[in-house]
């Protein structure tokens, strides 16, 4: 098949790819209504952002001279390719009806296909804001020509990126089809990273103020200066332009080179992942079995919703991807680990309550109420049909979600009182802790039940559901405050320090009954929703 | 052969469902006598889905009444120990083992542990899946998936049975056994609504069969009676069934039916 023959397939397929993302996106009101938050909450930003890139424009007398030009634009080949890499690893590295698609064109017109999409969605998040702050500097400038420019110089480095990250990406893919026990490895490896990435975040800032570091100097050390003057021909035309090197000129020649040959690798790298029969050398140890049947173990089995409760938490054990969603915890209790660190050792025992406590809340509305309908959407017609009530149903998941919280509300405290804490202190945190778990899982599953989802995403090769992201974040923004304020007032109370006065009085008691009546209703409305649920 | 029981096992009335301006049910009335194996027919698109997600009160007709062995199908909590579905999708966890699945099934279903111990036994054997019971459901073939879809839904001993293309994607001795565990069924008085493609399997085991099409039922009778209005005599259903269909796609009026 010719190049020619395989570009206007890939074209094609790429188009088909954004349009059914695009009908995706705008599928339904409320995810219309999620974008727009989406958008008022992030498109803050570009008030203010905006308006600093006219004020760069007006004030740059060279290309050097723009803060950090030369870091980031050494970066940013080297960002587009890690991103490729990491939506291929992700979305991108297997399509959508496979066999159609493959018995229809040509792999090379598949991979270009699904490259194309992807740039395109990344244009249609990114190239909004991206070109209003390209076409507000160039405006500073006084040269309209840059947004042409920067687009010319943009294209090859993108298309170059995007091949290479692809390439790459289906090479990990390939390594984790070949060794399953490195997929485990990498996913707790990656897990931890993250988690020390945005640790070592918190440490940054401070680290160099303190230091009295220049950013530019140490930043310096990393920038590849035939890189820079490439992305410098963007002020080619313009009175901040510089002289034009031959670096600039190796470095083009060498995108347009490496460009076809990625794209060679990419779909050698496809084909043998797309073609390939994965041939596990144990078979045995692919077929997992479970010996003596469904027996859930005390207390579960006291109840039947403690049984259902057994039975999601099992589930939830063999397909723990399900619960990616908890790691977003990591940016909340980031913060905390640095003031863990900071503050004198007489605080650490609070802050160890109630981090224990905060993690607590998080886990037992988070873990399964998120999204309860869509966690058991293929089983409704199951579920629907059997003798146990939406009550039960419900309580089950409830119950599910505490398991998981109620560990850490007794073993945060607990472990404060090696940090200075008192029994009783630790225990009346405990106790409260633990009534917060209720509450806040049962506010979980009214908040899952009004905005379920449904739709499967492929993340690392496996099929998960997640709740919206909406949800997580007013779930967050609700539990979050909520927990801490009560934790405030527990903390008060314990070490006698609380004054009860009228306005104290009914302020706290004004938190309670939101606290406790939210919540109730947010249970009673999942019940409702559950019973009246229907299979449209 | 069906009862005279005075109460129909299903009982359908002027069913109307609308998906924004489709019709996929138009005016849909069926009243099935206990015991009867009901073969339920149409092309794709006919609205056959629709209408077992109806009578099972998965979903809600925008206009018609459903009563299931006497019961508003709106009252799922009396209707749950009287009947049994198994949707084209087996709902199934695929992180439990066939005998978790079930013994949660059995759970929910109010089933005690004894009787529960008991037919599950019984069905893994009879199904062939006592060997492979403590398998965890993601390692099933797409026919070991529907048995095991199959025994949770006639797990309860339920008084009618829906079945959405409950042979599809098995191999013929698993379609046998799934084809005789409907008759046996039935000989014990279960009704069963059977929508399929396959009509030989109807043919094998309905004693009444109704056509849909558009979202009408323009069809019905024993299979003989529904060949023998919409073909010449000596006709197969699947004759039977394309002319019917046929007639109505080409608006021509159909013979006798």
């Amino acid at each position: 098949m010719s190049l020619h023959h395989d570009v206007r397939h890939g074209l094609r397929i790429g188009r088909a790819e954004f349009v059914r993302s695009f009908r995706g996106y705008l599928g339904n009101t409320r995810r219309l209504v999620g974008l727009a938050i989406v958008m008022l909450f992030f498109g803050g930003s570009l008030l203010v952002g905006i308006p600093a890139a006219y004020f760069l424009g007006r004030t740059a007398r060279s290309a050097a001279a723009i803060p950090f030009f030369a870091p980031a634009a050494t970066a940013l080949p080297v960002a587009l390719v890690l991103l490729s890499m990491f939506r291929t690893l992700e979305r991108i590295g297997n399509i959508e009806a496979e066999e159609l698609m493959l018995l229809a064109a040509h792999p090379r017109a598949i991979v270009i296909g699904l490259i194309t999409a992807e740039i395109g969605r990344l244009f249609l998040w990114f190239g909004f804001p991206l070109g209003g702050f390209i076409i507000a500097f160039a405006l500073g400038v006084g040269s309209p020509l840059i947004v042409v420019s920067g687009g010319l110089i943009a294209i090859p480095l993108v298309c170059c990126a995007a091949v290479w990250g692809y390439a790459s990406g289906i090479g990990v893919l390939r390594l984790l089809e070949r060794l399953p026990s490195m997929r485990r490895f990498l996913k707790a490896s990656g897990v931890l990273a993250m988690i020390g990435l945005v640790v070592a975040s918190q440490f940054a800032g401070q680290f160099l103020v303190e230091a009295d570091i220049s950013i530019q100097q140490r930043l310096s050390v990393f920038t590849f200066d035939p890189l820079v003057e490439y992305i410098a021909l963007t002020f080619i035309g313009t009175p901040i332009a510089g002289p034009i090197s031959l670096h600039a000129g190796v470095v083009l020649a060498a995108v347009i080179v490496l460009t076809p040959i990625g794209l060679s690798v990419s779909t050698r790298q496809a084909s043998a992942l797309w073609f390939t029969e994965t041939v596990h050398s144990d078979a045995t140890t692919r077929t997992p079995r479970s010996r003596g049947g469904f027996s859930p173990p005390q207390p579960f089995a006291w109840s039947k919703a403690g049984r259902i409760a057994w039975g999601i938490l099992l589930r939830g054990r063999r397909h723990p991807q399900e619960l990616n969603h908890l790691l977003m915890a990591v940016f909340f209790i980031a913060p905390f680990g640095t003031a863990v660190v900071q503050l004198s050792s007489d605080a650490i025992g609070p802050i160890v309550a109630v981090v224990g406590v905060g993690l607590a809340t998080y886990f037992s509305g988070a873990a399964f109420g998120l999204n309860p309908f869509g966690d058991e959407q293929s089983q409704f017609p199951l579920l629907l049909l059997t003798e146990t009530s939406a009550t039960t149903m419900i309580r089950g998941r409830l119950l599910s979600g505490i398991a998981i919280g109620f560990p850490f509300a007794v073993f945060g405290p607990l472990a404060s009182v090696f940090f200075g804490l008192t029994v009783l202190q630790a225990a009346v945190t405990t106790v409260i802790g633990s009534a917060m778990c209720l509450t806040a899982s049962m506010f979980a599953v009214g908040l899952g039940s009004a905005y379920p989802i449904y739709e499967e995403r492929e993340f690392w090769g496996t099929k998960t559901v997640v709740p919206s992201t909406l949800v997580m974040m007013i779930y967050v923004f609700v539990v979050g405050p909520g927990t801490i304020l009560g934790l405030l007032a527990t903390w008060f109370a314990v070490t006698g320090n609380l004054v009860l006065t009228p306005v104290f009085s009914v302020f706290f008691s004004f938190y309670l009954l939101l606290t406790g009546g939210v919540s109730y209703a947010s249970y009673r409305y999942a019940i409702r929703r559950y019973r009246r649920y229907s299979i449209e | 052969m069906p009862s005279t029981d005075e109460v129909p096992a299903i009982r359908a009335a002027d069913l109307q469902k609308m998906y924004d301006s489709e019709v996929a049910l138009d005016g849909l009335s069926l009243t099935i006598p206990a015991g009867t194996v009901y073969g339920f027919l149409g092309p794709n698109g006919a609205g056959k889905t629709t209408t077992m997600r109806l009578l099972t009160g998965l979903s809600h007709p925008d206009s018609g009444s459903i009563r299931v062995c006497g019961i508003d199908i709106d009252d799922r909590r009396a209707l749950a120990s009287h009947i049994g579905y198994l949707p084209e999708t087996p709902p199934l966890y695929e992180e439990f083992s066939a005998r978790e699945q079930l013994e949660y099934v059995a759970d929910l279903r109010d089933i005690s542990q004894d009787v529960a111990d008991e037919r599950i036994k019984e069905y893994l054997d009879r199904l062939n899946l006592t060997s492979d019971a403590d398998k965890r459901i993601e390692a099933y073939s797409t026919g070991m998936k529907q048995k095991t879809a199959f025994i949770q839904c006639i797990l309860h001993d339920p008084d009618v049975l829906f079945l959405d293309e409950p042979t599809s994607g098995l191999d013929p001795r698993a379609a046998r056994t799934i084809r005789e565990s409907i008759t046996n069924f039935a000989d014990t008085g279960t009704t069963v609504f059977l929508s399929t493609h396959i009509l030989p399997v109807v043919e094998a085991v309905a004693n009444e069969v109704g056509v849909l099409f558009n979202g009408k039922l323009v069809a019905e009778g024993t299979p003989a009676e529904v060949q023998s209005r919409a073909t010449n005599e000596g006709g197969s259903l699947e004759d039977a069934f394309l002319a019917v269909t046929s007639q109505h796609e080409t608006g021509v009026t159909p013979r006798d039916v």
